[in-house]
């Protein structure tokens, strides 16, 4: 199964990181799609179905998780799944996320780190022989 | 604050940094050719929260690019808009792998957007105390990050 996976962090050239660090994964990707800030992640949203969501926490116009909890609200986000990628250091944050059932990824991160957090949460086979190229790219948003 | 602790960390966030996030090599000490090279950019975050202040970046040297260009996985030469971005978020991550050790693991601070220059010009210093800080060699230049707080520290071991 491909994954529809949406980075959303406000550095474009972190967005480009993230998803290089998913193909060295090997995580088998669909359709990628990318936002700015929270708002924006929302209307990709509104037009594109998304299996995970890559969320960076401080954004401008709409924090990631202000993005979240807007986004829980969606009948058509109800599966989906998050997982926060920040240098967010604080055990009170981290336990927020926690509770909200969020995963959570430190940056920096190394690319096995992500693939063995995507894996558990997802049941997607991480075995490198399914490395993929992203089908479809949209809202490759330059800031 | 454990000053000792500070800069250890200060260090070994900046080596992590750069090894884990730009795909390069930071040297422990810094060489003749790498402490002549000039200044290329510079970075300024400003962080509030139990504690406020500034963590400043200046890169010296000629390695922005490559860095720009290993976080982006592409090996067209990056644009300078990129190569800020990719300043920026060093500086963002630094920052935020190093405000537990200024306050504890419980703070919540927040990150104000990094502010950057890709020029030869130094930048203006931060306001505050300046607190600790450290140089680590890359390429064929070297970084080096200085911690400011608004408010003086208190308490030290140095």
């Amino acid at each position: 199964m491909a994954l529809n996976v949406l980075i959303v962090d406000d550095s474009g050239v972190m967005r480009k990181s993230i998803l290089r660090t998913l193909k060295i994964c090997g995580i088998p990707l669909g359709e990628i799609t990318q936002a700015g800030n929270g708002q924006e992640a929302l209307e990709v949203l509104k037009d594109h179905w998304v299996d995970l969501a890559l969320v960076d926490i401080n954004m401008p116009v709409m924090n990631g998780i202000e993005f979240i909890e807007a986004a829980r609200l969606l009948p058509e986000c109800r599966d989906l799944l998050f997982i926060v990628i920040s240098t967010e250091g604080s055990a009170k944050r981290i336990a927020q996320l926690d509770e909200m059932g969020v995963s959570f990824i430190h940056k920096p991160f190394k690319p096995e780190t992500v693939r063995g957090k995507i894996a558990t949460m997802t049941g997607v086979d991480d075995g490198q022989d399914e490395l993929a190229e992203p089908a479809v790219q949209h809202g490759d948003l330059d800031f | 604050m454990d000053r000792t602790n500070l800069r250890n960390q200060l260090y070994s966030t900046a080596i992590l940094t750069f090894e884990e996030l730009g795909f390069l090599l930071p040297d422990e000490d810094v060489n003749d050719r790498q402490s002549q090279a000039g200044l290329s950019a510079s970075s300024r975050i400003r962080f509030r929260g139990p504690e406020e202040g500034w963590l400043s970046i200046r890169l010296h040297g000629s390695f922005l690019p490559e860095l720009t260009a290993n976080m982006l996985g592409e090996e067209d030469p990056p644009s300078e808009q990129d190569q800020a971005d990719a300043l920026g978020e060093m500086s963002n991550v630094i920052c935020g792998n190093l405000l537990p050790v200024i306050a504890g693991d419980e703070a919540v601070f927040d990150l104000d957007a990094p502010d950057v220059q890709i020029s030869a010009q130094p930048p203006n210093s931060p306001d505050g105390e300046f607190v600790e800080e450290c140089v680590v060699g890359i390429d064929d230049g070297r970084v080096e990050l200085q911690l400011h707080l608004a408010s003086p520290v208190t308490s030290g071991k140095d």
